[in-house]
């Protein structure tokens, strides 16, 4: 089984984020506070702090949009192992 | 090249980076993202909502900060609207008309939120209540605006004047009465797009023009101790120990950091 197959598939639910259009929203949702710990399919976008969601967990090199501060972001593993979101110009 | 991660049947994550920015930076965008959050505010917060009993004190001090959002405001508003012009393609033509009507509607809402304060004239408030470093700030936007300076024009009033802004309004709106804060609310979704626009396009320039940093370098020297200065007058406005300052700086540092102009 490859590495692709082994991911695991998420339903995104509408979180109430209404920063973009209607469509999208689901993709998205606002950070509730330090305490907020992030699922597998999700990472916080470092330009406006939002949190991007995808429908399968996240891996080093995918790459997802920010779409409420217009960024691409590609994923990364940082020094601590967790994974993070580079902005990609 | 990393994998792809496909989106539900609308693709938004497989969209390639031309769609996508594209598809973002359309005025049918735009709309249909403030209407989500801004329907049913026509003045900016939900009409149903009561600011509750404010003190003189802290009415004074709310005063006194709305009326230098408003030269902030009105700063980003001269400038996107000088910007439309200087704009290098279509697309960013229109993304920067978007955020002039942006900035439009935040003048009007801080204007409208100060005549509810009991502030008759506005205007003469505005003028009398205006930090020095920050209308300095001002009239160096417009300067680098009036000179064509796309780049230079784009970093100071997208990612520093919008950054301190985003940061400023967020801490705001923690501690003001609920007409404020969900005024606030709404704005600070506008200048998420804001800080993306500007962050994006000078990465993009950049990258295309490595040595193009070195303006911005000399940029940040100028208007650096403008910002400082004005986030210190905010948070002492606001009420907030200014110890707090470090701290709110830290994403215009992240930003400018990231863009390679530390």
């Amino acid at each position: 089984m490859s590495q692709q197959q082994k991911r695991r598939r998420y339903e995104l639910d509408d979180r109430g984020f209404n920063e973009v259009p209607q469509k999208y929203r689901k993709y998205y949702r606002r950070r509730e506070g330090p305490d907020d710990e992030l699922a597998p399919n999700e990472i916080l976008c470092p330009v406006c702090k939002i949190i991007v969601r995808s429908n399968r967990e996240l891996r080093p090199g995918d790459r997802v949009y920010c779409m409420a501060c217009l960024t691409r972001l590609r994923i990364a593993e940082g020094a601590d192992g967790k994974l993070e979101a580079e902005v990609e110009y | 090249m990393g994998s792809k991660v496909p989106g539900e049947g609308d693709g938004l994550h497989d969209l390639s980076r031309d769609s996508f920015h594209e598809r973002v930076h359309t005025f049918g965008h735009w709309f249909d993202s403030v209407n989500g959050y801004l329907e049913g505010r026509p003045l900016g917060y939900k009409e149903d909502l009561s600011a509750g009993e404010i003190s003189p004190e802290v009415r004074d001090r709310l005063i006194a900060t709305l009326c230098n959002y408003c030269v902030g405001e009105t700063a980003a508003l001269e400038g996107s609207g000088g910007l439309i012009r200087v704009a290098p393609n279509r697309s960013a033509k229109i993304f920067i008309a978007t955020q002039a009507v942006d900035e439009a509607r935040h003048l009007e809402v801080f204007t409208n939120r100060l005549r509810e304060l009991g502030v008759e004239d506005p205007e003469a408030e505005i003028v009398s209540r205006a930090h020095p470093s920050l209308l300095k700030f001002k009239e160096k936007l417009l300067a680098l605006v009036d000179q064509g300076d796309w780049l230079r024009a784009v970093f100071a009033q997208n990612v520093i004047l919008e950054a301190m802004e985003f940061t400023v309004f967020q801490r705001h709106s923690t501690e003001t009465d609920p007409i404020t804060q969900d005024l606030l609310s709404g704005i600070i979704n506008d200048e998420r797009r804001h800080i993306g626009f500007g962050e994006n396009e000078l990465g993009r320039c950049l990258h295309a023009d490595p040595g193009a940093a070195e303006k911005l370098v000399a940029v940040r020297q100028q208007l650096d101790p403008l910002v400082l200065e004005t986030f210190d007058l905010a948070l002492r406005d606001m009420g907030a120990p200014a110890n707090e300052r470090t701290e709110l700086g830290r994403d215009y540092m992240d930003a400018v950091g990231r863009l390679g102009i530390a």
